[in-house]
């Protein structure tokens, strides 16, 4: 029996540290989940139905496509701020795409394509001028005209707000001028070739003026665009609601009543929800899950090769921070190019992502996917995979073998398995792989400090290859955590982003990979592809190699 | 009784002053910075400047502090810095959710745990008493997750019995969200099921064995009556305390239900907040679940007052 008594003296003291215990205990708790699951690593997608070949998923046939229905979306990572403006994740576009249309689309092909803009862009002889057709008759969802003045209001915002994560996208421009209501004028400092993919993202995105008059800094608690759908509701950390527009210019191709995205961060529970038909798609599909997918009758896989790139970092001048001047590192890897290529020849790329990703991903040398337009023979050239060459390297460096390289990861499971695989790999060039993994919030900070040898992350890519290449590569640029730095290469990169013709983009970033590995202070490692697992009740999702899920014009079988 | 109540509330004050300023270094001391999370991708250093700026994340840590401790005097938890929403109204959507889960897993929990322990008690020996054991000791044993993965597996994916994720708000539609959360309820509860079917099981062994116990028996008092007025009654302050203890337990048990179930309460913010370095949502549910654990502390020495009137609250050391 226990016949507790208020009046043991010990009581208060002890109650206040029971309390305190347990608030300790809550803390603790909420710190050691940390690792739990997190897929802002970015990790898995990309696949492959036989050897390579992408499926974006076909438009719906309209006859075969019942009208109405709410679709249910499971999505592996909170969108952010639900505000083109300020928006930085690459969930808040799969939002984005069915309530917030831009100014340019992308197409299958990686292909720029108007949206909300009649043609591509028209630009003046010296590059600083560029013209753009509006479509008339078009209405936001608050039933407000869509016409330059809220081009203008858009593009100023991006511009000018404080927390803007478009301005740099947005390069050298100048001013903007609306001669007529359908017609929208760019005035540039300077030519500036990536303006146009940068126009087929966020930044193109048009937002309602009255509604960033009414809302201001609130916009994104109801964002008010042109779409197919508009926004409905959102439950932070849970869903995400849109409603079929009545407003929007070409309503009779939109089939469903309702889109819902529910965040479900496990992968596993992503798939388990499709299968018990709580949703009918769900993205970023662990390449784990997909054998058993596929055999699954109800569900089809798309896959789409990404525009990004996985690859490894090595710390060869990132000593005061990202962004600072670089300084010399007093290490073989980081000052010498041998052993880095070294490395480089020691990596089997195909055996690599065939082992960890049962061939899902694509291998990847360089940071220009073949799928887009600036693609050529130079940009997909590859170091062959010769553990004799690295260890003959590694002797011309003057190294001790086993050379020893500690390797700062996302303790994410892919990436662990990623890290052991290429562990073993290296140890025939002559390296021996340390893995340090880490939480991916750490790992960011880790590498901006420059607290790192080799690293392991990637990007999610983008449609125009400037994006993609000379934030990570060009001298003291906001995300050459490298801390490398190749004046070369940074007048090819500024040539190509100031040359208004195709080809000689193309033949610029040619050089500039060619450049990349003979310096190696990046090894780009494997392309994902965009895993998207579908009910077969749905017809008409779509997605394209930019990543974004395209469910407005979708709509269930009959 | 009110000094004990006005000791009681001092205590509180400080040991939540006290929670504050840990939680407010605690989630500081996690390595990674929030307006890097933010910025994900797209992290040049302006943005990231205007970040800090915004969120006065360049202020000293002491002006943080300060700052944090005038405005939760006024009752307002800032803004996530993730979705730029008020916490506080994160805070209502999310609290009905993991208040309705606990209370009915406690109830499940609470229904199953006392009556398989007393069966358990009452019939030792038997194969009622092995089979209530067996089951205990699967309880313990099954980690929430796994149990929810199956149950997900066989509930939801083959059979289509329960939704395998999702929440409707029970003044939307009452049997919908029941249908929702009894699944989550039942998982969350299984594992205080267990502790509570131990410990009513003991401290029922103890009663039947006492000298009130024989008295009753001896005065001629039905079985039924022994059992449920006299030593089950006894037996409760231990199962009270129990259940007081383990409502900790169900907190970070709800974190990991709610992630697999996809319900949009304390549990799941918590864990997004801490992925997303969402200084002000972490610091809030934290603050919340300690202010939370006092309360029911506090509840629970009253109750033991109510359950066994020997038990009387005063502030008066002894």
């Amino acid at each position: 029996m226990t016949n507790l008594s208020v009046r043991d003296t010990n009581l208060p003291r002890r109650r206040v540290l029971r309390a305190a215990v347990a608030a300790a205990a809550v803390v603790c708790t909420v710190v050691a989940c940390s690792p739990v699951s997190n897929n802002d690593g970015g990790d898995p997608s990309g696949g492959d139905q036989s050897a390579g070949q992408d499926s974006f998923g076909t438009p719906a046939d309209p006859a075969a496509v019942k009208q109405g229905g709410k679709l249910v979306i499971a999505l592996s990572a909170e969108p952010d701020a639900l505000d083109p403006t300020l928006s930085r994740s690459l969930y808040s576009r799969y939002v984005f795409q069915a309530m917030c249309q831009k100014l340019y689309d992308v197409n299958e092909q990686a292909q720029v394509v108007p949206q909300l803009a009649t043609a591509l862009p028209t630009t003046s002889g010296d590059g600083r001028t560029v013209t753009i057709p509006l479509r008339p008759g078009v209405r936001f969802a608050d039933g407000t005209a869509f016409d330059s003045a809220a081009v203008k209001a858009t593009l100023q915002r991006h511009l000018t707000n404080a927390r803007s994560a478009r301005k740099s996208e947005l390069g050298p421009i100048d001013g903007v001028d609306t001669p007529d209501a359908q017609t929208v004028v760019l005035r540039l400092k300077q030519p500036f070739a990536p303006l146009l993919g940068a126009l087929a993202d966020r930044a193109g995105m048009i937002m309602s003026a009255q509604a960033l008059r009414s809302k201001g800094d609130d916009f994104a608690s109801a964002p008010v665009c042109v779409g197919p759908f508009k926004f409905a509701k959102r439950v932070p950390q849970n869903s995400i609601e849109v409603v079929r527009d009545p407003n929007y210019y070409d309503a009779n191709k939109v089939h469903l009543d309702a889109i819902s995205w529910r965040i479900l961060t496990d992968a596993s529970i992503r798939a388990a929800n499709l299968r018990s038909g709580d949703a009918q798609v769900a993205d970023s599909i662990s390449t784990q899950d997909v054998a058993s997918l596929r055999q699954d009758a109800a569900v089809s896989v798309l896959q789409s090769q990404s525009l990004g790139y996985q690859g490894l970092t090595i710390n060869v001048g990132n000593v005061d921070g990202v962004g600072t001047a670089p300084k010399p590192i007093n290490r073989p890897l980081a000052q010498n190019a041998k052993v880095r290529q070294a490395f480089e020849h020691a990596i089997d790329r195909k055996s690599l992502v065939d082992a960890v990703f049962n061939g899902l991903h694509a291998a990847a040398c360089s940071p220009i996917s073949p799928a887009s337009t600036f693609s050529s023979p130079e940009a997909q050239t590859c170091p062959a995979h010769d553990p004799a060459k690295a260890k003959q390297l590694l002797a011309e460096a003057g190294v001790q073998t086993p050379y020893t390289v500690t390797m700062l990861a996302s303790n994410t499971p892919d990436t662990l398995r990623l890290a052991q695989a290429l562990q073993s790999m290296v140890k025939d060039g002559g390296f021996d792989l340390k893995i340090n993994p880490v939480e991916y919030s750490s790992l960011l900070d880790e590498q901006d400090r420059g607290n790192f040898e080799l690293l392991q992350l990637g990007w999610s890519g983008r449609i125009d290859p400037d994006a993609n290449i000379t934030n990570f590569v060009g001298t003291s640029a906001s995300q050459n955590v490298a801390g490398y730095s190749n004046p070369q290469l940074d007048t090819l990169l500024t040539q190509a982003r100031q040359a208004g013709d195709v080809e000689e983009r193309r033949k610029l970033y040619g050089q500039a990979v060619t450049l990349l590995q003979q310096d190696d202070a990046l090894i780009y490692l494997y392309r994902q592809r965009n895993l998207t697992a579908v009910s077969k009740q749905i017809q008409g999702l779509q997605v394209y190699p930019d990543g974004v899920i395209r469910a407005a014009f979708a709509g269930f079988g009959k | 009784m009110a000094r004990y109540l006005l000791t009681r509330a001092w205590q509180s004050a400080l040991t939540l002053l006290l929670s504050t300023i840990v939680v407010f270094v605690g989630v500081r001391a996690l390595p990674g910075d929030p307006a890097l999370a933010l910025a994900g991708e797209d992290r040049s250093p302006e943005a990231l400047e205007a970040i800090r700026r915004h969120y006065g994340l360049d202020q000293p840590l002491p002006v943080q502090f300060a700052q944090y401790v005038e405005r939760m005097a006024q009752g307002d938890f800032g803004v996530s810095i993730r979705t730029g929403t008020p916490v506080s109204s994160m805070l209502t959507t999310a609290l009905p959710v993991t208040v309705e889960l606990s209370v009915l897993a406690i109830l499940i929990a609470a229904a199953l745990g006392v009556g398989a322990g007393v069966i358990a008690a009452v019939r030792r020996g038997r194969p009622a008493e092995w089979l209530a054991n067996g089951l205990a000791l699967i309880g313990l044993s099954v980690p929430h997750f796994w149990l929810g993965l199956l149950a997900i597996l066989y509930l939801s994916v083959a059979t289509g019995l329960f939704p395998a994720s999702g929440f409707v708000p029970i003044l939307e539609d009452p049997v919908d969200n029941l249908h929702h959360i009894v699944l989550p309820a039942v998982i969350l509860g299984t594992g205080l099921a267990a502790i509570i079917m131990r410990q009513t099981r003991s401290a029922m062994l103890d009663s039947l064995s006492s000298d009130y116990v024989r008295t009753a028996k001896a005065k001629g008092l039905r079985p039924r009556a022994v059992i449920t007025r006299h030593a089950l009654r006894n037996s409760l302050i231990v199962v009270v305390t129990v259940v007081g203890l383990q409502l900790g337990g169900l907190i970070s048990g709800a974190v990991v239900t709610e992630q697999i179930f996809g319900l949009p309460g304390f549990g799941k913010m918590t864990i997004d907040a801490v992925f997303q370095r969402d200084y002000p949502v972490i610091q809030a549910v934290v603050l919340l679940t300690a202010a939370a654990y006092i309360v029911i502390n506090f509840f629970v020495d009253l109750l033991y007052s109510v359950i066994d009137p020997r038990i009387r609250v005063t502030g008066d050391p002894a």
